[in-house]
């Protein structure tokens, strides 16, 4: 569906931030209600980062309701190896991507609705979404017992959370974002966030596990389209603005200029893994050799994703000290990656003497390496 | 954050306002991405108009580093909605150079991330905070040495015209002569026209490399950038380099006469398709009749084991191939090609394609290999020496197929022809052993009848 004209000329006034602050003060009360066609986490989360870098949203408050096809987001500041289960996510074809606001770790698929509250630093007011949302939901099924946490959940009869909430705070304008669990596949969900990698050390922020269900479980008429509606109709209705929900392409350069530098950005692997905070790894392996069983004793530390000390412990009688120091050495600065950690493997197997058991032996460790990644 | 409002709602008030004539610039500030301009005696140059763009950019120079050097400590801003207390995470580093706005922290409170921006343009001193350290409302962040220089990092996003900012510095000393606008035109420099002493100039220096060549000024950049090598890059290197030091390469090379190939391909691709659904490619050709020759010839399928003083001759043969993708060199191996046939190694090849570009190939896929093709063709190469890939002993490179008048018969014909080559280790394959298998190679393709009647 194509943006109606008077939309676009309304996102290019508002997009010119650059003008005196003077120009604006005369502006007609306005807000916009914005729905993403696209389900791809990272073109929607560069949506979100060009309306808080572009637009003007004095006296034009924004909502934007999104929704994705399986991926997992984690926050800022978070370590993906401790939130979630990569090798799982590989394997399914679920996206990672980290978003530029803060809080913990958590899964997007359809059945999930997205929802970001767009104003100026002035206007922030999380709890007052929030409330939005709850009168959104009574206003559907009135006997629906939705409250909204100190900690900014909203809690489904007092015990299961059925939405998380993060948001962005920038020079003068800031974001609230929120989910909002309509039927999503909770199975799939607790698998996801379960981390199987043992020994990660880090001061990253840690996500509060908790209970969820599915809004669609308590009641059958709530869908994703019902709730949507409902969000939009009460945020026009609280805004007293008009409620029609304009339907946005997030790869439509003429409507977001530079949005598609944005999306890449997002998805490099420098932002998503990169961005992590210092961490070590200290852990252990076992690998067999003839009857009896070796440990392999790893310690690895990891700055901005790439190996910054790598120490690797194996018994001497099993592999020679020498060959276990060239090994340590050229992980040093490359990604901590499965991937990478392949292509490495494969050069230094074919520098190696012709051997064969020193070879099979460094083959599996390699392999072991790269199941902790 | 009172620097930061300050700088936001009033910055453009501030522009805007006339300049004092003579005014030292302490305390003017500039807008990230623009630089401050010195141009009193020319209150046109003020405002320009740039490229139908309906923003004021406002260009200045920079003319003094007559600011002193303050060092000022940033606190943490108040927090939102009566959160009490919040991590830090550092953007920059001791020792980087800031722009005013630009981003140094970011503090998260309680699921909310919150930037804290640069007061001014400066280096930064120190970080009173430790990475991920807790602070309150208030608490001191780091310092900042204010600088008068603008930091040398372009904002393409907001700098109108690409030569505008860069020829500034050039400039800086001297007001353009002539009114706005003055982006457009680089004015020549006339060096006796320098300005009063109370204002030097800027120490502008471009610290980063900047390679656009300014349009209008006739000559090109001299900087150079460094970036350290990676650890794999390092690696292959090494490799490489170990490779021509034991190995005696040479190289011997012959042409192919690919218009029987062509021919058949032509003839077949479609009931290959429907047949195996794979596309009729040339690499099978050459696997194939490499296998054929290394087969007639074990020795260019063994390897010298420098260690143990032995020639190791190989019962099987694997064939590595060469794929260049974003990552850089793969090099997948097809095992057993004696024992395949064209559908078999297209097949093969298709699949670890489809791996290779969905980076899933597995260590098993890339290990070993008793010989190597290259192909070189698909980037045009017409003529080249491959290097080997130890440990083996000899590589084939292909190379682009161009249409050549060549004699046949007594006559001159253009065919489609290409030139292969074959790197070979002298210590172990001696000059007519590689001619020979080279030839064998040729015959096969130019032939393929040659594979069934085993000639």
């Amino acid at each position: 569906m194509l943006i109606p004209f008077s939309l676009k000329n309304c996102f290019q006034l508002l997009c010119n931030r650059k003008v005196p602050a003077a120009g604006f003060k005369d502006t007609v009360k306005n807000g916009l209600i914005l729905q993403s066609i696209s389900n791809d986490v990272y073109q929607n989360l560069a949506v979100e980062d060009w309306i808080h870098d572009h637009m003007n949203l004095e006296g034009n408050p924004i909502l934007f309701l999104w929704r994705n096809s399986p991926s997992v987001v984690i926050g800022r500041h978070q370590n993906p190896w401790q939130e979630c289960n990569l090798n799982l996510m590989r394997k399914e074809g679920v996206k990672l991507a980290r978003r530029r606001s803060g809080g913990g770790t958590v899964y997007h698929d359809m059945g999930n609705i997205n929802l970001t509250f767009f104003t100026t630093k002035s206007k922030y007011d999380r709890m007052e979404n929030l409330k939005l949302i709850v009168q959104a939901l009574n206003t559907v099924q009135p006997q629906l017992d939705v409250q909204a946490t100190k900690r900014f959940d909203l809690l489904l009869d007092g015990q299961f959370k059925i939405s998380g909430t993060a948001s962005k705070i920038g020079r003068t304008t800031a974001y609230h974002h929120c989910t909002l669990l309509c039927n999503t596949d909770g199975a799939f969900l607790s698998s996801l966030l379960n981390s199987p990698y043992q020994g990660i050390k880090s001061n990253a922020t840690t996500s509060i596990p908790s209970l969820v269900k599915n809004l669609l479980e308590k009641d059958s008429t709530l869908t994703c389209e019902v709730l949507m509606s409902a969000v939009a109709a009460e945020y026009a209705a609280y805004h007293r603005i008009d409620g029609h929900i304009h339907l946005v392409d997030p790869e439509d350069e003429t409507l977001f200029p530079g949005i598609n530098s944005k999306a890449k950005d997002l998805q490099t692997w420098e932002w998503v893994y990169g961005k992590t905070p210092k961490f070590t790894v200290n852990t252990s392996f076992n690998v067999l050799d003839g009857q009896s069983c070796l440990e392999i004793k790893v310690h690895i530390d990891i700055k901005n994703g790439r190996i910054q000390i790598c120490n690797i412990e194996v018994p001497e009688h099993w592999l020679p000290l020498e060959v276990c120091e060239k090994l340590n050495s050229c992980f040093i600065d490359s990604k901590f990656c499965p991937v990478e950690t392949t292509m490495l493997t494969s050069i230094l197997l074919r520098t190696c003497p012709q051997d064969h058991e020193l070879y099979k032996k460094w083959y599996i460790l390699c392999e072991k390496i790269k199941g902790i990644m | 954050m009172l620097s930061r409002s300050r700088c936001v709602s009033r910055a453009f008030s501030r522009s805007l306002s006339a300049f004092q004539k003579g005014n030292c610039p302490l305390g003017r500030r500039s807008l990230p991405g623009v630089s401050l301009c010195q141009g009193p005696e020319y209150p046109d140059s003020r405002k320009i108009v740039i490229n139908n763009s309906s923003f004021f950019g406002v260009r200045f120079f920079r003319t003094t580093s007559v600011c002193k050097d303050d060092v000022i400590t940033v606190k943490t801003p108040a927090f939102a909605e009566s959160v009490t207390e919040g991590d830090v995470r550092w953007e920059k580093a001791v020792g980087d150079s800031v722009a005013e706005d630009e981003v140094v922290c970011e503090i998260e409170t309680d699921k909310t991330s919150v930037q804290v921006p640069s007061p001014a343009h400066g280096v930064i001193e120190a970080l009173l905070v430790p990475d991920g350290g807790k602070v309150e409302g208030g608490t001191p962040l780091f310092t900042l040495r204010k600088t008068g220089a603008a930091p040398a990092k372009a904002k393409p996003a907001e700098a109108p015209a690409a030569a505008a900012p860069k020829a500034e510095p050039v400039v800086s000393a001297v007001p353009p002569p002539s009114a706005a606008p003055i982006p457009t035109q680089m004015p020549p420099v006339p060096s006796p026209a320098q300005p009063p002493a109370s204002k030097p100039v800027s120490a502008v220096k471009p610290t980063a490399a900047r390679p656009v060549a300014e349009p209008g000024v006739g000559k090109g950049v001299r900087s150079e950038h460094r970036e350290k090598m990676n650890r794999m890059r390092q690696r292959i290197a090494q490799r490489l380099k170990e490779a021509q030091n034991t190995c005696a390469m040479l190289t011997t090379f012959n042409e192919v006469d690919m218009s029987n190939i062509q021919e058949m391909r032509a003839r077949h691709k479609d009931a290959f398709l429907k047949k195996h659904n794979l596309k009729l490619g040339f690499m099978s050709a050459f696997v194939k009749a490499s296998a054929f020759a290394l087969q007639e010839q074990p020795v260019v399928n063994a390897v010298i084991d420098d260690a143990s003083k032995e020639v190791v001759y190989r019962d099987y043969i694997d064939i590595s191939v060469a794929v260049a993708t974003p990552r850089g060199l793969v090099v997948p191996v097809i095992r057993n090609v004696e024992a395949m046939n064209y559908a078999d190694i297209e097949r093969t090849i298709s699949e670890l394609g489809e791996k290779a570009r969905k980076n899933e190939l597995a260590i098993e896929d890339m290990d070993g290999g008793t010989f190597t093709i290259s192909n070189g063709g698909v980037f045009g190469s017409l003529f080249g020496t491959p290097i080997i890939n130890p440990p083996q002993s000899a590589i084939l490179g292909m190379h682009g197929i161009f249409d050549r008048p060549v004699a046949v018969g007594g006559k001159v014909e253009v065919r489609p022809m290409m030139y292969v080559a074959l790197t070979y280790d002298h210590r172990l394959i001696d000059g007519r052993e590689a001619v020979t298998f080279l030839r064998k190679i040729k015959a096969a393709v130019e032939d393929p009848r040659v594979l069934l009647l085993d000639l």
